[in-house]
């Protein structure tokens, strides 16, 4: 199992490595080699959490190492969806490294198998931890498309088209990410209800997603009636992935509370 | 007075208090919230007077919190209001006010072809006014915002009404009785156990509700995440703890008594000779000297259950450790040391009204409002064989696809 985990990130590694030099150097050949490496990659992944679920009997989701390796695998999904459908290929330049370094903060926790404990057996546990990971992850590929937007608007010849293409679809993918992180919130409250009695509780991972959440609102809001558009929405989606990260790994490292799992 | 109305109904307002609750939410999850006043003086011991000052030690219940989110539903309240009168006041007639738009981009034949063949793709619908050609779709999509902001409102104040309308008392039962409520409702524990038949850790209790009106439950099992809700009621499996169980043998009179023991008890017939229940310990240590060592914790069962009593005989105390299956005698009275008893700690919460019910339906409003809002976004193109005019009220991702649609022409 260790060999499909290793392996996918080993391939993440490569696929980032050289969808940069291919990007840099215009290389086109070299970009997709990347891209069938960054493939090769999600195959491998995809291959260990089927594995790993049917090793455990249950949903690779329940502590920070299956959430992390599920939400690098959200991320590579969202990216291979978005190329496909909208021919994106200037989005991998900026999304590969991500996965990859999500991938590994994955590798730097406990890998083991464990059961599930009686708090997570709830039928709330895949749909709530699922939303989740894909919520995260549309707003890691946003944060990405402004990151290459700041880059490409730089560029004194930038086609305004492609800048249009690109702020459209960092919206969208928050537009997404905030419609799943809603899912994510409510269904947590719903679960919340079922297990501790309580809807809400101001526990640290419930106060920042609601912190997340009412980031990305404020953005949408700005987008939408303010109309706000271009490089300040692009710097907008950059800077709310730390709140994005930290909501996911931080608030587990450095504030114990009821969503505490290991 | 009406500056101060559009301001408190507008946008800018409203990401004010976002922001401002956001900030609140920051300070209450950086600083511990709810402990004790020595706590915060030994751990912030330069600034702890401004966090009790300001109340950051309960950000949530502090008064300018509930005042921020106070004033996020008068803000909600107030733009939902304006905004469904002009929802409804532009949506009336925009088919036909569509027909009358003056074409925005100019379309060869074949673009035009290109444009219908998309709109016929996404499933938009033709309607002919007055020879002129509209295309409509999802004008649901016009109403996804108000539905949001709406149902926004209402989660926020169904959630408050579920957070403080409950009334939640933590109650511990022995399997076999029942413990009954201040309005008369008799909640009855027949059996507990903290491992399922598998083996696996799981904390399960039989249980029957009855209320007062005499509608029962019937016997439930419950579980964590799986209470038990009947009426009004819900019984959640919160905690657990294991109590001791002595049988008390009168010799005299041949009466037995079983006790199950969670605190220190002194078990005597006339208040002077008798057994004193200490304490239970999970399991001990035997060195090799025959010295034994009690362990304090445990998870799951007492392995190696020892009771720690205190012998009361003619004004002599001596501590003495039994183990289950012993008995000791003093005086007239036989004390039987038993297994130790698994018994439940049940949280039992009271919800008046159908709070929850509103709260769950306002949940899924709001699902269903973001979904309108950001994936069934309304489509209106005016489209003749010169041109097109992409309207409505989020023309920016059709406008989009037609300009990539026509680029594509020129490309090629």
């Amino acid at each position: 199992m260790n060999v499909l985990f290793f392996g996918s990130l080993l391939l993440y590694f490569a696929a980032a490595v050289l969808q940069f030099i291919g990007t840099l150097f215009k290389k086109d050949k070299v970009a997709k080699i990347a891209w069938l490496i960054f493939l090769a990659g999600l195959a491998a992944q995809t291959a260990y959490l089927l594995v790993r679920g049917v090793t455990a009997r249950r949903l690779p989701l329940s502590n920070q190492f299956e959430f992390a390796t599920a939400f690098a695998w959200g991320i590579a999904l969202m990216l291979l969806i978005v190329r496909l459908r909208l021919k994106a290929d200037w989005l991998s330049v900026a999304v590969m490294p991500m996965v990859f370094l999500v991938l590994s903060y994955a590798a730097l926790q406990p890998r083991e198998v464990t059961e599930l404990m009686p708090a997570l057996r709830s039928a709330w546990f895949g749909f709530h931890i699922g939303s989740a990971v894909f919520s995260y992850s549309a707003f890691i590929i946003a944060g990405c498309v402004g990151l290459r937007y700041l880059i490409v608007s730089k560029k004194g010849s930038a086609d305004e088209l492609k800048l249009h293409q690109m702020d459209y679809l960092s919206y969208r993918m928050i537009a997404l990410g905030f419609l799943l992180l809603t899912v994510t919130i409510l269904s947590g409250a719903l679960w919340a209800e079922q297990a501790w009695s309580a809807f809400w509780t101001w526990d640290p991972k419930e106060v920042w997603a609601l912190i997340t959440w009412i980031i990305y609102a404020v953005y949408l809001h700005l987008r939408l009636r303010g109309k706000r558009k271009g490089t300040v929405m692009a710097w907008y989606a950059m800077i709310a992935v730390p709140v994005v990260l930290f909501t996911f790994a931080g608030v587990n490292t450095i504030m114990p509370g009821l969503h505490s799992y290991g | 007075m009406k500056k101060l109305w559009r301001f408190l109904r507008s946008m800018r307002f409203g990401i004010l208090l976002l922001l401002l609750i956001a900030l609140c939410s920051v300070l209450g999850s950086v600083i511990p919230q709810g402990k004790e006043i020595a706590w915060y003086a030994q751990t912030y011991q330069q600034v702890h007077g401004w966090i009790l000052l300001l109340g950051l030690n309960r950000v949530f219940q502090s008064w300018y919190f509930i005042a921020l989110l106070v004033l996020l539903c008068l803000n909600l309240s107030l733009c939902s209001l304006v905004r469904i009168r002009r929802v409804v006041r532009e949506g009336k007639g925009e088919i036909e006010q569509a027909a009358d738009w003056p074409i925005q981009t100019p379309l060869t034949a074949e673009e035009a072809e290109r444009v219908r063949t998309h709109l016929r793709a996404i499933r938009s619908r033709e309607e002919n006014i007055n020879g002129v050609s509209v295309w409509h779709k999802n004008r649901i999509g016009r109403y996804g915002s108000f539905i949001t902001h709406l149902s926004i409102l209402l989660v926020v104040i169904f959630g408050a009404l579920a957070l403080y309308l409950p009334r939640v008392t933590d109650r511990s039962c022995m399997p076999g009785e029942s413990l009954t409520m201040e309005d008369g409702t008799e909640i009855y524990v027949d059996a507990f156990a903290i491992e399922d038949e598998s083996g696996t850790l799981d904390y399960n209790s039989w249980i029957r509700l009855t209320l007062p009106d005499g509608r029962e439950s019937g016997l439930k099992q419950i579980k964590v995440n799986y209470p038990l809700s009947f009426g009004n009621y819900k019984i959640y499996q919160q905690t657990y703890g294991t109590a001791g169980s002595i049988t008390v043998n009168n010799l005299d009179t041949g009466g037995t008594d079983t006790f199950s023991l969670t605190d220190t008890v002194f078990l005597s017939a006339d208040g002077r000779d008798g057994v004193w229940y200490d304490a239970l310990y999970p399991g001990y240590i035997e060195s090799e000297d025959g010295s034994v060592t009690l362990i304090t914790s445990s998870s799951g069962h007492y392995t190696d259950p020892v009771y720690h009593i205190t012998l009361a005989a003619q004004g002599e105390y001596t501590p003495v450790l039994a183990f289950p299956g012993e008995s000791l005698t003093v005086g007239n009275l036989r004390y039987d040391f038993n297994e130790p008893v698994e018994y439940p700690g049940l949280r039992i919460k009271y919800t008046p009204g159908a709070v929850n019910l509103l709260l769950l339906l306002s949940f899924l409003l709001m699902i269903a409002g973001l979904y309108i809002t950001f994936f069934l976004v309304p489509v209106l193109v005016k489209l003749d064989e010169t041109g097109c005019t992409v309207g409505g009220p989020k023309p920016e991702g059709l406008r989009m696809e037609i300009e990539l649609l026509t680029r594509k022409e020129t490309d090629t």
